[in-house]
């Protein structure tokens, strides 16, 4: 932040009140947004791209935003950084190649029952883990991840080590548009509860759960709702994954590193905000596959640089950076310093700090 | 407190029926000591009642007991009749128990308007009030508050933005917003300036007044408490010493011990 300050030059491109007008725009139009948005997506096969690698590349960009938004549902919105999503992702994936492979059920009736799957699975677990808060969380969520890999390396239905290859597999373009479905159908249902009680709640549950508690909330219920959710749209993705993979195991359905990649993604487009982990998977994922094809080894050295540089320079991601940006003086012009408080305290003296305008201003 | 010589209590057991908070010999213990010693309370529809003493005389401790929060170890704690003692924290304040904390609390991550509108118990816990837009009468009233602590401009603003005394003052709306039976403040003049001081008492007096808020209270500002109460519990080594009047408690010679912390 301050680093812009200090060249001036994004302030002169694009001053801070042009963003805050194009928040607004979005905010108002923002049902007309999403709908648009679904209609570009769906566009590209219309337009001819119906197989080979953009393709593949394009279905994982909606595959990986649909992972980073529920893990954001979870780690964003209500403040429990997970690291085991992915184990609701394999479950998912194990699912769907199971009933596909051994009882031959037909594709939709497998994905759906993946969903299910994984979202029972994280009803359970979820009353246990998320008595647990901050490292200890994120700890035992790895432990959660880790443990079922270990299962379904050990289990004979599951195929053991060698995992589970998978024939008769549709055409690209019916997972294309799967997680293209998927994922505005995960977008609409976020947004909207970003706006009701139940969003407001997680939120709360974010900032400060004890409050919260002492405010009439059972916050476990919450926040396993919130974990359940958040497991209903991986696993479905999941369901999805064996058969657009052709093929699982143990260390691609319950992927660590990948895990890891939906938070950054997450990260680096802003947490706790609908928008952000859907442009940072887009972005990431552009990037990686870049990387990938071009300096080849390199993608996790660069993942790493690319998590450290967010986590530094933009730690409220590309859209929390922004809207920072874009509201930095909401207080001083909405009165925030002549309401009731008399002179400025510290809090505001130290915000003059970063900007020596203010003063002048008022 | 069993020597103590209750002038009061006569007067309390008339009134016993429409007592919204009740303890009787709330009693916790954190290893070897007695945070709060057998203590009996009793608030009243329509009251202030003050809680006083000494640093770490168990006053805050107290207000754990009664919201749930620790779980005593002996005695009972009554909500309107109603025997909360082994409740849950999250299910005795949803009972209509409010409650500010010592060091202000409110979501810093959402908007002013987002923290009011979360605090209003209407709509509660059934899933069609938590997943329905919260609707304009809430709205209004949120914005009533909001202009009635001279904040209204502020409601879009980010509430972790807000100076300390805002946070405050937006603390206690929420709590206003919910409409508690009861409210528990713990210190709410702690850490303002003495001109929203003024400002507060004004605030508190008025809720009390017309909205019949009935409100306990810890403060360590004596002039604030004398002011505001209409009686007052003294608590010392987490015993209650004595209880009063403000006119009582001022010349209550034990208090004054207690102060000046001979005992």
């Amino acid at each position: 932040m301050s680093t812009k300050d200090d060249t001036g030059l994004l302030r002169s491109v694009l001053p801070p009140e042009r963003v805050d007008q194009l928040f607004d725009l979005c905010g108002t139009h923002s049902w007309k947004l999403i709908l648009l948005s679904a209609v570009i997506g769906a566009l590209p096969p219309v337009f001819g791209l119906r197989e080979g690698y953009m393709m593949t590349v394009i279905s994982e960009m909606f595959l990986f935003a649909i992972l980073a938004l529920s893990w954001d549902i979870v780690g964003g919105q209500t403040g429990y950084p997970s690291f085991g999503n992915m184990a609701f992702f394999g479950i998912g994936a194990y699912t769907g190649a199971i009933l596909l492979k051994d009882f031959a059920v037909s594709f939709p009736l497998a994905v759906v029952t993946a969903g299910v799957f994984a979202t029972v699975f994280a009803a359970i677990i979820g009353l246990i883990v998320l008595r647990l808060r901050g490292h200890y969380f994120a700890i035992a969520t790895l432990g959660v991840l880790l443990a079922a890999q270990q299962i379904s390396r050990n289990l004979e239905i599951t195929g053991g080590a060698s995992g589970k290859i998978l024939f008769d597999v549709p055409p690209g373009i019916v997972f294309y548009y799967f997680f293209l479905g998927v994922l505005v159908a995960e977008i609409i249902v976020v947004y909207y509860l970003s706006n009701t009680r139940f969003g407001f709640i997680l939120n709360a549950i974010r900032d400060d759960e004890g409050k919260a508690t002492a405010m009439g909330f059972n916050t476990t219920y919450y926040k396993t709702a919130a974990w359940m959710l958040a497991a209903l749209f991986t696993g479905l993705a999941g369901g999805a994954y064996g058969l657009f993979n052709t093929f699982i195991d143990p260390q691609t359905a319950y992927n660590g590193a990948w895990n890891v990649e939906l938070i950054a993604m997450a990260l680096m487009g802003g947490t706790g905000t609908v928008a952000g982990p859907v442009i940072g998977a887009f972005g990431l994922h552009t990037i990686i596959e870049y990387v990938e094809t071009a300096f080849v080894g390199w993608q996790l050295v660069l993942l790493g640089l690319a998590v450290i540089v967010t986590v530094i320079g933009f730690p409220k991601g590309v859209v929390g950076s922004l809207r920072e940006y874009a509201n930095e003086m909401d207080y001083y012009e909405r009165g925030g310093m002549a309401a009731t408080d008399g002179a400025a305290d510290g809090t505001d003296a130290a915000t003059d700090a970063n900007d020596p305008e203010v003063t002048t201003d008022e | 407190m069993s020597n103590t010589p209750d002038t009061d209590e006569p007067e309390m057991t008339a009134n016993a029926a429409d007592a919204v908070l009740r303890t009787e010999g709330i009693t916790k213990r954190f290893g070897g000591l007695t945070a709060v010693d057998d203590v009996d309370v009793e608030v009243h529809e329509g009251e202030i009642v003050g809680l006083i003493g000494p640093n770490g005389a168990g006053k805050s401790t107290l207000f754990n007991c009664i919201t749930g929060t620790l779980t005593a170890d002996e005695g009972r704690v009554t909500l309107q009749g109603q025997d909360v003692t082994d409740w849950p924290e999250y299910k005795i304040a949803r009972a209509g128990l409010g409650r500010m904390f010592q060091e202000t609390r409110i979501f810093g991550g959402m908007s002013v308007r987002k923290n009011l509108l979360l605090a209003a118990q209407e709509g509660g816990a059934d899933i069609g009030g938590l997943l329905r837009r919260p609707d304009d009468s809430l709205l209004e009233r949120t914005n009533e508050l909001l202009e009635y602590v001279d904040l209204g401009g502020l409601a879009d603003t980010r509430a972790g933005r807000l100076s300390f005394g805002q946070q405050k003052l937006i603390e206690f709306v929420m709590a206003l917003m919910a409409e508690p039976e009861l409210l528990l403040m713990d210190e709410p003049a702690g850490g303002i300036n003495p001109s929203m001081l003024e400002n507060l008492i004004d605030y508190i007096r008025t809720a009390n007044d017309e909205e019949e808020a009935t409100i306990f209270l810890i403060e360590h500002n004596m002039d604030f408490v004398m002011e505001i109460a209409d009686r007052i519990y003294v608590l010392a080594h987490g015993e209650r010493i004595a209880a009063g009047t403000p006119e009582e408690i001022q010349n209550d010679q034990r208090v004054i011990d207690a102060y000046l912390g001979r005992e």
